[in-house]
């Protein structure tokens, strides 16, 4: 059985990393974050445009995914920093949802409490080294594969990723889960077309309900919209490089979902109850940073990005590995794309072998090897779901 | 030869993922198949795909094992398969709204 080494957490949870999370609640807190992390060792800021002058639904989004990015076992203490106390998403709310959920430090900084930005700011920095020490004293240990969720996503593709990089990251995915962990598909507007592919492996009927609704809610809007659905899927880059249909861009996407059993029908941001081995489907955007963001808050501790024209794109806690089928764009992005798998296509390597490549590269990450985003420290995709307009 | 990439032995198109074509080159394929010839009837781009048989209009084209969309015309072995003669199944509003 393989296993990797990471860090088990007090409410048995483990992260692959271990990172002080400096977590800003507003627009307003987010440079004082990123200037804490800057200065003190093993921190990292999570920060973003939200949080204020929301519609409700959209706040409870918002709260959703800065609680479930702390609860994320890649973090091990959290400081919240928030500017000015205002009901409906405080920090003292978020403080409530990650330590109820996980137990784990959790500090919260009120700038206009603190008495302004320069005590606020001593504050932050002070939790963030007292938790960054404590948490150096904890060490990897060797746990199951049953203990990882693995995210998957596939973004700026081209021809070759629903031909090479998508089919080897479902086989690598497929690995995850006959060793005992699970995985996230997402990205539901690309299951159009093939959504029999992802009902006839559901676990049961009800789960392969929520998959055709969840389509079919989503095809809704395109039909009440008045428009072809083909003035936007494809995209217009995605048709110059050769793909003709929404379906056919449907089914390269859904070949990373591999061919293990659909087990779980998630909404987005959610993260799964059960433990049982398999593929989880996530309700979700197809918008990259959020979709990957979704998946980080639902506590996925590594993911799999296959790119056709090579990628960026890096989540700041959850590992970000990309793979891409593109010879060309490896060449042209190796500086963040960790594997080429090209040769699939060039008839050199067998999908299987790509497969494994991807889960090597997994299991080696999940165990503390760095990221090619990660060494540059080029963490640029964290981004929450917006459901509502700001008021 | 050049080769053209086929997914799934029902599929009726393969996908260019080597040099471009020329028309009038005859293309092998790769993949799940690996017998088929065709005489490229256009210019193949990167990327883009090529017709293994005749489809008449209105009939499926297949890749990975299932519909892409219909033909929207009478499309020959060896022609480019792409927006010009096949048109999407799904998420139409244009034809939810002529019905409407």
């Amino acid at each position: 059985m393989t296993e990797f080494m990471g860090y088990v957490r007090p409410n048995g949870a483990v992260g692959v990393r271990n990172h002080v999370l400096l977590l800003s609640g507003t627009v307003y807190a987010n440079k004082l974050c990123d200037k804490v992390a800057s200065m003190v060792a093993g921190t990292v800021s999570v920060t973003h445009p939200l949080g204020r002058c929301q519609v409700r639904p959209d706040l409870r989004m918002t709260r959703r995914f800065l609680a479930g990015t702390g609860i994320n076992p890649n973090v091990g203490a959290v400081v919240i920093v928030d500017h000015f106390r205002e009901d409906g998403m405080t920090a003292e709310d978020l403080a409530h949802d990650i330590s109820e959920a996980t137990g784990k430090p959790v500090a919260v900084v009120n700038i206009r409490g603190e008495g302004g930005l320069i005590h606020a700011t001593e504050q932050a920095m002070r939790y963030a080294a007292n938790f960054a020490r404590a948490l150096s004293d904890m060490r990897r240990e060797s746990v199951p594969m049953s203990k990882l969720l693995l995210g998957t996503e596939c973004g700026t593709s081209d021809t070759t990723s629903g031909l090479a990089g998508n089919p080897a990251t479902g086989i690598c995915s497929d690995l995850v889960i006959a060793e005992g962990g699970r995985a996230i598909l997402a990205e539901c507007t690309e299951w159009m077309g093939c959504e029999e592919w992802l009902t006839s492996r559901a676990a049961s009927p009800a789960i392969a309900e929520q998959i055709v609704a969840g389509v079919k809610h989503i095809e809704q809007r395109a039909l009440a919209s008045g428009e072809d659905i083909r003035g936007s899927q494809p995209t217009g880059d995605n048709m110059v490089g050769g793909l003709t249909t929404i379906e056919e861009k449907s089914m390269g996407a859904v070949k990373k979902g591999g061919s293990a059993p659909v087990v779980g029908y998630l909404d987005v941001a959610e993260s799964p109850t059960g433990t049982t081995p398999g593929l989880y489907v996530m309700y979700g955007p197809g918008h990259g940073a959020e979709s990957i963001s979704s998946m980080a808050a639902a506590g996925c501790q590594v993911l799999v990005f296959s790119t056709g024209g090579g990628h960026t794109s890096s989540h700041p806690i959850m590992p970000t590995i990309k793979v891409t089928g593109n010879a060309e764009s490896f060449r042209l992005m190796s500086d963040t794309v960790e594997l080429d798998v090209s040769g699939v296509l060039r008839g050199e390597i067998t999908l299987e072998q790509a497969g494994q490549m991807i889960f090597d590269e997994v299991i080696a990450v999940a165990s503390g090897r760095l990221t090619k985003s990660e060494t540059l420290k080029d963490d640029n995709s964290f981004a929450i779901h917006r459901v509502g307009i700001s008021i | 030869m050049k080769k053209v990439f086929v997914v799934e032995k029902s599929d009726n198109v393969g996908t260019a993922v080597g040099e471009p074509i020329g028309a009038g080159e005859t293309v092998g394929t790769e993949g799940r198949v690996t017998d088929r010839t065709v005489v490229a009837r256009a210019d193949i781009p990167y990327g883009h795909k090529i017709a293994l048989a005749d489809i008449p209009k209105g009939a499926q084209v297949t890749k990975y094992g299932l519909s892409i969309g219909s033909a929207l015309a009478d499309i020959k072995a060896g022609d480019h398969v792409h927006i010009h003669n096949v048109e999407s199944n799904r998420g139409r509003g244009d034809k939810a709204a002529q019905a409407r």
